[in-house]
């Protein structure tokens, strides 16, 4: 019965991950993060992602904020947190959420206000989803160590 | 494995620290720990870095490749902790944008005040982007995401940084003979290694590793101090009159015959005259680059950059003012020489420029009130960037015997005539902080040492450093009134040879000028807030034993904490007796503090506080709904995030672009 809970979980985690790799959402520096994770961090990967969690929120504040102000968008300062969120989101992994920052840094460096808006949104949108997947992820993985009332990395 | 791996990095760490001196009990000379048994772990990295994400991956990515990691969010405060520990790191990780400083900037600062090798870091792999971090002088640049093989690499770039200085050594021919043989070997492989890839850098390695087995004396990991070379130390008097020797002779007309002659120094050769004053030049020629770069209100300089370059160091003032002639060439060869922290001899260079500014300063009289001048005027346009700075380069760690405490009182008793004062520039009038701040908190015999140990006139970087965030010192009220003076007893004030004893001080200080979010440890070291000290006991008992805290340090180091600071006064003194034994030069524990809860908050799955906010700005209602609902409800989200798919395929990734041509 246990047993059967634990390999439903397993296998629930193993869909979700397989769906997120192959939509681009994540990439294989996801797969890094995991490797990262062993006995003397046994929670790097949730760490980790809820760091991202916390400070991508911010950076997506400031960029609403940013662009909200219709007087004066001051786009070099979009760049810089698009940059800071564009290399968190590489570093963990979030292809999408990293190739909509590209996108984003174009328009803002063209000066474009509607369509940075449009890519902010996307952004948004992107976040969003990731963040609902991951939490997801997470999730799984303490049913699944409920169920077997052992601790263990998340891949297993 | 892991468990191994576990154990294995505490062993590194152990070991390296122990030969690197982290614990104190032997000298923390930067280049010792280079080649140890199990090179290239334990090599001594330091992460600077805004993104905290990153900084963690980071970490956890250098510690598995058994480095030993500081790390650091703000670039102000990695500066700070260079300077304190000139001979504690081996490596920087810098990232390029970054909210405080420009991590050019702060590769620039580590190049000319440390020599260290700097990797940048950076999400923009345009090639400008790269481009510019070469021109700066970064050693590498990594493009995020960063992988562990490119981390594993980084070792690399330390080795043949150090080699170079040794091929510029030997060069000047005041090596001994076995050292000869040895660097025409290390000469020849290192030609190949650096031309070749990493494999070709691994057999001097080798080679070396080998001999260091077999003669362990002669080559001590190129620690030129530590070694029997017959190489000369540039002791901080000796550099002296080197400087004055030079002045006298103007720089452009400084031959080393010449010098060596004016030096009339027994036992010097001419070509240690000549190395050196190559270096020297070396240094002027890219601290004027640096000046005409940075620029100030000097109007045959360059463009300006903003005051943050100007106002960091006070002495780029002196060069772009020298460059246009108002300062005359002596008082410029002596400032340079006071920005001279090559970290070949480390406890060496860090004596010169004190005592050498010093030195040169209680020359002339004239020259002091040219740098009053010099000084008012940028000195006035630093006052807005003053916070940047921070006493700088304290002595090198083998100074200071155990004891935060002791320290003072052991740096007193070396910081006489010879003054070990830990060097450079920077003191601004955070020395007068720290004087005060010391004369509070310390043992009362300092003060009546530090009148005696107070000279004339030392030149006192434009920028004063009042802690003006915190409001733990009140001395950090005085600097402000003698800045503003504009007065030259700005410049009078500042003794170098107090660096010594102020160094513990001035780490309390920094902690007090350095921002909300304090970032390292090292700095905080002695401030534990009251809460928590019974862990940071704990863990401090486990430094004093291992004298390697770097795990549990660096795990700290990324909190962010907002604190308290007159708590952090307080709970000094509960803590000295724990950290009598580690506080040594050792980064302390910043004890997770309270606002760990920054991190704790995300690790308890947050569904409520961030997603309520992007209800607004989402457009798509289906998605409303599902972030309305609470972890208990997940399996509603699955169903709902189905919904979400469709809505996907509104932006399929190969065509953002065409979102902004609609």
């Amino acid at each position: 019965m246990l047993g059967l809970a634990a390999d439903r979980l397993r296998a629930d985690t193993n869909r979700l991950l397989a769906f997120l790799f192959h939509q681009g959402i994540l990439d294989e520096q996801f797969l890094q993060l995991q490797q990262l994770e062993d006995e003397s961090s046994p929670n790097f990967v949730s760490e980790v992602v809820n760091i991202y969690f916390h400070e991508s929120e911010k950076l997506l504040r400031n960029l609403r904020s940013l662009l909200m102000d219709r007087e004066l968008s001051d786009y070099n300062k979009m760049g810089i947190h698009l940059n800071q969120f564009m290399g968190s989101s590489s570093s963990i992994g979030a292809k999408r959420i990293r190739n909509v920052c590209v996108a984003f840094r174009a328009a803002s460096e063209q000066n474009n206000r509607a369509g940075c808006l449009r890519a902010l949104e996307l952004l948004e949108h992107e976040y969003c989803f990731l963040k609902n997947k991951l939490h997801e992820l997470f999730q799984i993985q303490q049913q699944r160590v409920l169920a077997a009332g052992v601790r263990y990395p998340m891949q297993n | 494995m892991a468990a191994m791996q576990r154990v294995m990095q505490s062993n590194v760490s152990t070991s390296a620290a122990t030969s690197s001196c982290y614990g104190g009990l032997s000298s923390c000379k930067g280049e010792e720990v280079m080649i140890s048994d199990q090179f290239p772990a334990g090599l001594r990295v330091l992460v600077v870095d805004d993104d905290i994400t990153c900084l963690r991956i980071l970490e956890q990515m250098l510690r598995r490749c058994l480095y030993i990691v500081t790390t650091c969010s703000q670039a102000k405060v990695a500066l700070n902790l260079l300077r304190e520990r000139k001979g504690c790191f081996d490596v920087i990780l810098s990232d390029v944008y970054m909210p405080d400083m420009d991590g050019y900037k702060l590769l620039e600062h580590v190049g000319l005040e440390m020599d260290l090798p700097v990797i940048m870091m950076s999400a923009d792999g345009r090639t400008s982007a790269v481009m510019k971090g070469i021109r700066h002088g970064a050693c590498d640049y990594l493009i995020k995401p960063i992988r562990e093989e490119e981390l594993k690499n980084i070792w690399q770039h330390v080795v043949r940084k150090k080699w170079n200085e040794n091929k510029e050594l030997e060069h000047s021919g005041s090596l001994g003979d076995a050292d000869r043989h040895k660097g025409g070997n290390d000469d020849a492989e290192y030609v190949s290694s650096v031309n070749d890839a990493t494999d070709a850098s691994l057999k001097p390695l080798k080679k070396r590793s080998n001999t260091k087995e077999e003669d362990d004396d002669e080559i001590d990991n190129d620690d030129p101090s530590t070694s029997k070379k017959p190489r000369v130390v540039w002791s901080v008097e000796l550099h002296q009159q080197f400087v004055s020797a030079v002045n006298q002779l103007g720089i452009d007309k400084a031959v080393p015959k010449r010098i060596l002659e004016l030096m009339n120094v027994p036992g010097l050769t001419r070509e240690n005259v000549a190395s050196h004053l190559q270096k020297f030049r070396l240094y002027l020629k890219r601290i004027s680059g640096v000046a005409q770069q940075g620029g100030i209100s000097n109007p045959l300089c360059g463009p300006l950059e903003p005051n943050v370059k100007i106002g960091s160091l006070g002495r780029f003032n002196i060069q772009a003012l020298a460059s246009s002639g108002q300062i005359p060439p002596q008082t410029l060869a002596a400032l340079h020489a006071e920005l001279l922290g090559r970290p070949t001899s480390n406890l060496v260079t860090a004596m010169d420029q004190p005592a050498l500014l010093q030195a040169s300063l209680q020359g002339p009289n004239c020259i002091q009130v040219d740098h009053g001048v010099t000084f008012v005027q940028p000195l006035v346009k630093c006052e807005s960037s003053s916070s940047k700075h921070f006493p700088q380069s304290f002595p090198p760690v083998e100074e200071v015997t155990s004891g935060f405490r002791a320290w003072p009182s052991n740096n007193i008793g070396t910081a006489g005539p010879s003054n070990n004062g830990g060097p450079n520039s920077q003191n601004g009038n955070m020395l007068i902080d720290l004087l005060q701040q010391q004369q509070q908190l310390q043992k009362p015999q300092q003060q009546s040492i530090v009148p005696e140990l107070r000279r004339s006139i030392n030149v006192q970087p434009s920028c004063h450093v009042a802690p003006s965030q915190s409001s733990g010192f009140q001395a950090g009220n005085s600097p402000v009134s003698v800045t503003q003076n504009g007065s030259f007893s700005r410049t009078a004030v500042i003794d170098y040879n107090l660096l010594s004893s102020q160094s513990n001080c001035s780490s309390l200080s920094i902690g007090h000028v350095s921002d909300v979010n304090l970032q390292t440890t090292g700095i905080l070291s002695g401030y534990i807030p009251p809460a928590s000290v019974s862990p940071s006991v704990s863990s401090c008992s486990v430094n004093a034993d291992n004298c390697a805290s770097q795990q549990v340090q660096t795990s700290n180091m990324i909190y962010k904490a907002s604190r308290n600071f007159p708590g952090f006064v307080h709970s000094t003194s509960n803590v000295q007796d724990p950290y009598g034994s580690t506080k040594s030069g050792d980064l302390l524990d910043q004890a997770p503090f309270n606002n760990l809860g920054f991190i704790n908050k995300g690790t308890c799955l947050p569904a409520r506080f961030p997603v309520r906010e992007y209800q607004s700005p989402l457009c798509s209602s289906s998605l409303g709904k599902v972030f309305s609902e609470n972890i208990g409800t997940r399996v509603k989200q699955e169903d709902n995030a189905q919904v979400g798919i469709p809505m996907l395929h509104h932006f399929p990734p190969n065509d953002l672009m065409s979102v902004f041509t609609e």
